[in-house]
């Protein structure tokens, strides 16, 4: 929660009050060692990120509970929780525990910095998501992506997929920013958020159509050299518009401004999109990288692009298509509010969530019952455990999710 | 084509939805179809029955019946839409309300404690799952079909149906208000009776029975009713079309209720309602000042409404046959048309 700073902390704010309609919620803060006594359910919200989680994942070793999964990929949040306070054999468990003699060798070779950091490089292919799926009593993701990787990883218990709720709507004046259309992109500018092809698909656009403009918002990770790359690309005049890290009323009047939002990533770690939920909200058309729950956006409010060789040539063929074509732009934004009021509706997200939690924290004791009661009659008109007849009961509570 | 109609049955309960599917079937036979009433009792408590006795009915093999197949079967209220079928079409009296806008209320039945908050999402996780299999979804009134779309996101075409069959006719008013609604706590008699409390002039009678007679009974006589209500229990069809002809008015105000037959036999008998703002499926119908009279659920505004209607022949009269034309509208023809195409 705020006044932590993460993507997953506003979300936390944004939900809760539609949360306590439904259900008594007591925040445990940093530093808590044990949740509050009487509890039904205790929830952690995890992340991939040390600094924001890791004294949440210290708390769920402690006790087991509900994991709100933002993230599939929790390598560097496991990096953080070992390397981070020098227990490289920490490490070393995590990884062999989940991949096996190779995944020590390999965190052998980050420890002694002969292979680059696994969760800078290769996080996707090391998720390190299992201890804290072996610790989940039960899970809510926000995607089908999240759901079948934790599947796929061997998770067993409830999952609920609930999307990520949407902010409503703020009172705020676009900002000035001229730009015929103006396209925006923001988070932080890096690799990761294919900043690279973004400015190269964007170049293309522009020599085609002069007065488009890219706004950039997000501060520059180490290492990437913006400067360079837009001054390789003809783009260091004023086709390009630069802000850093900036307040929230002043990222919505940004985004407010854009016609066109574009919201790309390779690799996902299966986390959901804050600023491009926020895009929905307004009604802006959006360009995504066609990768986990970005894929799973509606045909209507996203142009997705495949991440690989045609890359660029994908992203600018979406980018043109929503310069030319303002009809177009003006369909996704129909779209884009519909699903934001719709689906994502915070209320309606907050009731599916307190639906999770209910069934997380008292489903077994249901599901006991009932199949208790169910078993005692068929036992007592002679249906024995494993005969056909009871195979068939099986089915069809399975059907029902009475036998889950 | 044969047609099984499943209805839920309480033990030695009968109300609006046992009325309902009896027609259904008479009425499916008298257009040709092969059909039958296929129902299955129903306790709901204690902790998990609910969900176990509902389960039964996903046990039924419904597909075929004395080695002849079953082309259709018509689901009607919770549990009965558990079952399962190629061709389930879904015409949806009520979801189990107490696992819904009646939970938290004196209706409600699942306490807080974490098993039984935790049972009630597993029945609203059951009406998600087999209701999505109805290969057609209708709804007997707006508001069931509103409380479904937002308790699962599933659309159901609105359907009524036709209020159950009586010598229906017009007469000339005799005075009093007639409520002829199941005697339970959610139909709200009190209302009617403190109204009557409130002003002298007011005279009903209660054409019906249900378990909360007596209290109504005990209610009555606190007040000193006598001789101003009349409690005559389950009347014949002959009976009670006689009494609908000639009241000044129905009284129908239940809460969030699902559908509604009584507005709909008020106005085959060319008669206005009183209902109030919070009553649900009347209000698909109850207009204020064109068919009826809609007011707050407070007993001073019904006994105003009441009063006014007696005394304003010809208003009453006009609302009364604007309900008619209404009331016509909805046919047999017609709901099995669309319930079979």
């Amino acid at each position: 929660m705020p006044p932590e700073t993460s993507g997953i902390a506003d979300y936390s704010a944004l939900l809760l009050p539609e949360l306590r309609r439904h259900l008594d919620v007591e925040i445990v803060k940093r530093g808590a060692k044990r949740p509050p006594r009487g509890v039904d359910l205790v929830v952690y919200q995890i992340g991939n990120n040390p600094d924001a989680h890791g004294w949440i994942l210290d708390a769920l070793r402690r006790v087991p509970g509900a994991v709100v999964l933002h993230d599939f990929v929790l390598h560097h949040l496991v990096a953080g929780v070992t390397i981070g306070r020098r227990d490289g054999h920490g490490y070393l468990d995590a990884m062999e525990r989940e991949h096996g003699v190779v995944g020590r060798l390999l965190g052998h070779g980050v420890l002694d910095k002969r292979l680059p950091p696994l969760w800078e490089v290769r996080p996707e292919e090391f998720p390190l998501a299992g201890e804290v799926l072996g610790l989940a009593r039960g899970l809510v993701v926000h995607s089908r992506h999240v759901e079948e990787r934790a599947r796929a990883a061997g998770y067993e218990g409830p999952i609920a997929r609930v999307s990520h709720p949407a902010w409503p709507e703020p009172h705020v004046e676009p900002a000035a920013i001229d730009g015929s259309p103006l396209i925006g992109s923001f988070g932080n500018v890096n690799i990761s958020k294919r900043i690279p092809q973004l400015l190269e698909a964007f170049a293309r656009v522009r020599r085609e159509h002069p007065g488009a403009r890219l706004l950039l918002v997000g501060a520059v990770s180490p290492g990437f050299d913006l400067d360079r790359r837009l001054q390789r690309l003809g783009l260091d005049g004023d086709g390009i518009i630069r802000e850093g890290h900036i307040e929230e009323r002043r990222l919505w009047s940004l985004m407010a401004a854009c016609d066109v939002h574009v919201s790309l990533r390779s690799p996902t770690m299966g986390e959901t999109s804050g600023t491009a939920i926020r895009a929905l909200t307004l009604g802006k058309p959006l360009v995504v990288s066609n990768v986990g729950w970005f894929s799973e956006l509606p045909e209507g409010v996203a142009l997705k692009v495949s991440v690989g060789d045609h890359e660029v040539d994908d992203l600018a063929a979406a980018l043109r298509l929503l310069v030319e074509r303002p009809e177009a732009r003006e369909r996704m934004a129909v779209a884009a509010r519909a699903l934001a009021t719709g689906e994502h509706n915070v209320a309606r997200v907050a009731e599916r969530q307190a639906a999770a939690f209910e069934r997380i924290a008292g489903g077994v004791a249901v599901a006991d019952e009932t199949l208790r009661d169910v078993s005692r009659a068929a036992a007592g008109v002679g249906i024995a455990s494993g005969s056909a007849e009871a195979s068939e009961i099986a089915r069809r509570l399975t059907e029902v999710g009475l036998g889950d | 084509m044969r047609i099984a109609v499943l209805r839920p049955q309480v033990p030695f309960a009968r109300g609006g939805a046992e009325i309902f599917t009896d027609e259904l079937v008479d009425e499916l036979r008298a257009r040709g179809h092969d059909a039958d009433l296929v129902s299955v009792p129903f306790k709901w408590y204690p902790g998990t029955r609910v969900l176990t006795q509902a389960f039964l009915w996903r046990l039924l093999d419904l597909e075929e019946a004395d080695g002849r197949p079953i082309d259709l079967v018509v689901a009607t209220k919770f549990p009965s839409y558990v079952v399962r079928h190629p061709e389930k079409r879904v015409w949806l009296v009520h979801q189990f309300r107490q696992a819904y806008e009646l939970d938290g209320t004196e209706l409600g039945q699942f306490g807080p404690s974490a098993a039984e908050r935790a049972l009630r999402r597993e029945v609203q996780e059951l009406d998600r799952r087999a209701l999505s299999e109805a290969t057609r979804l209708f709804a007997t009134s707006a508001n069931v079909a509103g409380r479904l779309e937002r308790s699962t996101g599933l659309v159901a075409e609105v359907l009524p149906h036709p209020p159950q069959r009586l010598p229906y006719r017009s007469g000339r008013s005799a005075g009093f208000v007639l409520s002829a609604s199941r005697l339970d706590r959610a139909k709200r008699l009190d209302l009617l009776l403190e109204a009557l409390a409130l002003d002298p002039s007011l005279e009903a009678v209660i054409a019906s029975d249900g378990p909360d007679r007596g209290r109504l009974e005990d209610l009555a006589r606190g007040k000193g009713l006598n001789g101003r209500v009349r409690f005559e229990g389950r009347v014949s069809a002959e009976r009670l079309a006689e009494l609908y002809a000639t009241c000044s008015s129905v009284y129908y105000a239940p809460v969030d209720e699902d559908f509604g037959m009584g507005p709909y036999e008020a106005f085959l008998s060319a008669k206005p309602v009183i209902t109030t703002t919070d009553a649900g499926g009347p209000l698909d119908i109850v207009t204020d000042r064109r068919t009826g009279l809609v007011v707050a659920p407070e007993a001073a505004a019904i006994a105003g409404a009441a009063a006014w209607l007696r005394e304003h022949e010809t208003d009453a009269a006009a609302f009364g046959t604007a309900g008619k034309t209404l009331a016509d509208e909805v046919t047999w023809d017609r709901a099995i048309g669309r319930l079979l195409s």
